[in-house]
């Protein structure tokens, strides 16, 4: 550990804006991950030339710096691996400009999504990206993770929706990135490298965000079906028919018994629900959609087909899959629900296999795994629920995730979708683009020399994801 | 001094269920206020876990985050894993309490200025004040900070040290800069935490449109805990109207709903000697969560002062 001159960081950002008790570090040393490693120090800037004097001093003197939004991240991308400064970045929290006949917005890092589209709503339009997380999630933070949600199968991931931003270099240079247009053909894209870069390459001051109009119809169905293999392929069916779901989701069966258990809520128990939603301006081109996600439904088999416009008949068809994660957490005392290997894609058609691997892994390490997720996005999440005490546990975790991860791989499907790779995934990761990592770290080295932003994450990772920190539970051997 | 963590060890299972996702942030009105995670209740439960698990070492500092909490309970209705978050306060408070850490964080203490009329110990919903025939105490475990004292107390004595910007010097200034500041400003909304919040948690508007703005919801923890003087501020700068939320009959833990309409009535019956309209007025009682129908209550108020124009 590096001593900090603090009386410095302290004259930048003020008196109120630094701590360095060690229940503070404590606490900044974990987000939604199961990893945990302390800080030497947190820092709130509240301008970009704080930022920026920040940066210089920390690249100065080779100490670490971890940049924070809502510390919601599911891989410990903003758990700081080797100490270092964390970045909180929540007090550059100002929507700047919102511009109508530009079709753009401008905010500060640190704005939370929910307060965006709040703050949209009165214009008619929204910002789609929107992760489950949307509450807490900073846009600076989904950036960082290219997050998506619910509604990216129509709308795109953050990618999608960034149109430009202010960087401040690990050297303390501030950058402008992208443009204020729909296209741009300039040279290189390198606003759309810092989406998904977790914090590693540079700190989002500003973004310049697109925004859509919101849908007047909104039409959300299910249909339930007795296996796995005729839901996998009613996902194939609607996305290769050019219909145009807001939402396509999945539930599998240990996911419906969960919800059942903990929330009695009644669900059907069968093998697999599939929901699926459309929106749009006018009803009949809503209508038609939902009539061909239909008939596609029941050409597989798909069986207690409805569906609603009303929103409150909407929320009812959506309640299994929205109490899924308090279900998780509720299934079992001595259970907890942690976030590993928790969002692969895969080509669609590979959607079911997936779901039945997973499966087939988990019982035979003797973990509880659920698949479920944004199919229409080929997005498949898992929960790995198991006793958290336990080092076998863990040792059967990583396993199971190994095993499921060589199968993502064999399919030509991806690590991560939408939560990121951080520390957690990154032997995957690293399996995967084997052949692109070099031309990663090379990038990395030619942005940040010192390597000081976000040091140990992504190709940096070890291997190891059980013992690349320590882990916020208290494992017995 | 003991260092065993005897009321919080049960927890250890629950606190690892909690999945960290973060989603109590934005009901909070500590980490509202302070914008700092370590104010937060996931921050607590972390904490709570590091004391257990011997990473965290009880302190002062520590105690004063762990006895700072209003109560309302918001963070237990967002929580995604099903936490008891307030009983694991409590325990954790407990074990603090017996380490010889007693906050007091958000707990009310009393002043030398105290009189001993034990007013504060009727007013007191929770049985925490007591007299032990020379001074007032309070238990800071069962304090759950609602300021029944602090509104009782003839003295001033009781008091709130840690107000995160809930307390009565805090929202004056408030209601000034927003009535002074905003060109648009028309009406101040006092709402309790529990009566939700249907505005932004966490950012600031664009500056056009905060100057647009006719009315500032400030949350002051419960609608009991309102004064005259904080009630009257609003008209004294400008405001058509000031808005009191809190909850519906039966469903305050404090009975500062009951407080409140009683304020409210007064305010109303001296406004009607000075000729005001009562209408400028406005007690709502909101169910816990209820945001569409808060916001509904606010924009109808807004819409009869626009009717009523501007305080002669
Ligand atoms: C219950 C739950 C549900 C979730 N659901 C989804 C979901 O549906 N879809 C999804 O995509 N994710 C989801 N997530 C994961 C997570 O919430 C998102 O990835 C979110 O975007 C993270 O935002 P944050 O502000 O919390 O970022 P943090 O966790 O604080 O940071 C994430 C990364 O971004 C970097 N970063 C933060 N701010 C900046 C900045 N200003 N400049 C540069 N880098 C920065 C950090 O260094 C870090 O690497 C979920 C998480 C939880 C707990």
């Amino acid at each position: 550990m590096k001593t900090i001159d603090e009386p410095r960081l302290r004259d930048i950002v003020g008196e109120n804006n630094i701590k360095s008790d060690p229940s503070d570090l404590y606490v900044y040393g974990s987000d939604s991950s199961v990893h945990q490693s302390m800080p030497w120090v947190v820092v709130r800037p509240e301008t970009t030339e704080q930022v920026q004097k920040i940066m210089q001093y920390a690249n100065a003197e080779i100490i670490p710096v971890v940049t924070r939004g809502g510390g919601s991240g599911m891989c410990g991308q903003a758990v700081p691996a080797e100490g270092g400064i964390i970045l909180d970045m929540k007090r550059m929290n100002k929507i700047l400009e919102i511009n109508m006949p530009d079709v753009y917005c401008r905010v500060e890092p640190g704005v939370v999504d929910d307060d965006l589209n709040l703050a949209l709503k009165p214009y008619g339009v929204f910002y789609p990206p929107t992760p489950a997380s949307s509450r807490i999630a900073t846009i600076g933070g989904e950036i960082g993770n290219n997050a998506s949600g619910v509604r990216s199968v129509k709308y795109g991931a953050t990618r999608d929706a960034v149109m430009g931003m202010k960087v401040v270099l690990p050297n303390g240079d501030l950058v402008s990135m992208g443009a204020h247009t729909r296209v741009e053909a300039s040279g290189y894209q390198l606003h759309k490298l810092m989406v998904g870069s977790e914090g590693t390459l540079g700190v989002v001051v500003e973004a310049i965000l697109r925004f859509v109009p919101i849908p007047e119809y909104r039409c959300l169905g299910i249909a339930n079906f007795d296996s796995l293999k005729d839901a996998g392929e009613a996902v194939g069916a609607i996305m290769g028919s050019g219909a145009n779901p807001s939402m396509l989701e999945l539930v599998d069966s240990v996911a419906i018994q969960a919800v059942n258990k903990t929330m009695n809520l009644g669900l059907p128990e069968v093998a697999a629900a599939l929901m699926f939603e459309a929106d749009g301006m006018v009803k009949e081109a809503v209508d038609y959609e939902i009539h061909k996600m239909e008939a596609l439904c029941k050409k597989c088999r798909g069986k207690d087909i409805q569906y609603s416009y009303d929103p409150k008949e909407r929320a009812k068809i959506f309640m299994g899959r929205k109490k899924l994660f308090p279900a998780l957490s509720k299934y079992d005392d001595s259970l907890a629900s942690t976030s590993l290997a928790d969002d692969m894609a895969v080509p669609y058609s590979k959607m079911a296999d997936l779901a039945g691997k997973i499966h087939e892994v988990a019982k035979k390490n003797n973990i509880i795994m659920t698949a479920y997720g944004h199919c229409g996005s080929g997005c498949m999440h898992t929960k790995i629920l198991m006793d958290t005490d336990r080092q076998d546990q863990w040792d059967s975790a990583r396993k199971a995730i190994t095993e499921i991860y060589e199968f993502v791989h064999s399919v030509n499907g991806t690590t991560s979708a939408e939560h990121g790779i951080g520390l957690s995934k990154a032997e995957a990761f690293k399996a995967e683009k084997a052949d692109s990592i070099a031309l990663m770290s090379m990038i990395k080295k030619g942005i940040d020399p010192n390597n000081i932003l976000n040091p140990g994450k992504l190709m940096q990772a070890p291997d190891n994801w059980v013992t690349a920190t320590d882990l916020r539970y208290s494992v017995h051997t | 001094m003991t260092t065993e963590f005897k009321h919080l060890e049960k927890w250890e299972g629950t606190l690892a269920s909690c999945i960290r996702c973060g989603y109590c942030f934005e009901h909070c009105p500590l980490m509202k206020h302070t914008g700092w995670e370590s104010d937060a209740p996931r921050a607590k439960i972390i904490t709570a876990f590091g004391l257990l698990s011997g990473n965290v070492q009880p302190t002062d500092y520590v105690a004063h985050r762990m006895f700072s909490c209003f109560y309302c309970k918001r963070c237990e209705a967002a929580c995604s894993s099903g936490v008891d978050l307030t009983d694991i306060f409590d325990d954790a408070q407990r074990d603090l309490l017996g380490m010889g850490f007693p906050g007091p964080g958000t707990a009310s203490v009393t002043f030398d200025n105290c009189a001993r009329c034990l007013v504060c110990i009727k007013a007191c919903p929770h049985e925490a004040r007591s007299y032990d025939g020379d001074a007032i105490a309070t238990d800071p475990v069962k304090c759950k900070s609602c300021g029944a004292c602090v509104e009782a107390c003839p003295a001033g004595a009781a008091q709130i040290i840690h107000n995160y910007g809930t307390g009565k010097t805090d929202l004056t200034e408030k209601v000034t800069q927003f009535l002074e500041e905003g060109p648009s400003a028309k009406a101040v909304v006092y709402a309790c935490n529990w009566s939700f919040y249907p505005d932004l948690q966490a950012s600031e508007l664009p500056d056009e449109d905060e100057q647009e703005r006719d009315y500032k919801i400030l949350v002051n923890m419960c609608g009991g805990r309102l004064e005259m003087p904080v009630l009257m501020a609003p008209f004294l700068h400008g405001a058509r109207g000031v808005m009191v939320a809190c909850c519906p009959d039966d469903e305050c833990e404090h009975q500062g709903n009951l407080r409140a309409k009683k304020l409210v009535e007064s305010l109303k019956s001296y406004m009607e000697k000075m000729d005001m309209d009562t209408k400028r007025v406005e007690l709502v009682q909101i169910k816990a969560g209820d945001k569409q129908d808060f916001q509904m209550h606010i924009d109808t108020f807004v819409d009869t002062l626009n009717q009523l124009g501007p305080l002669r």
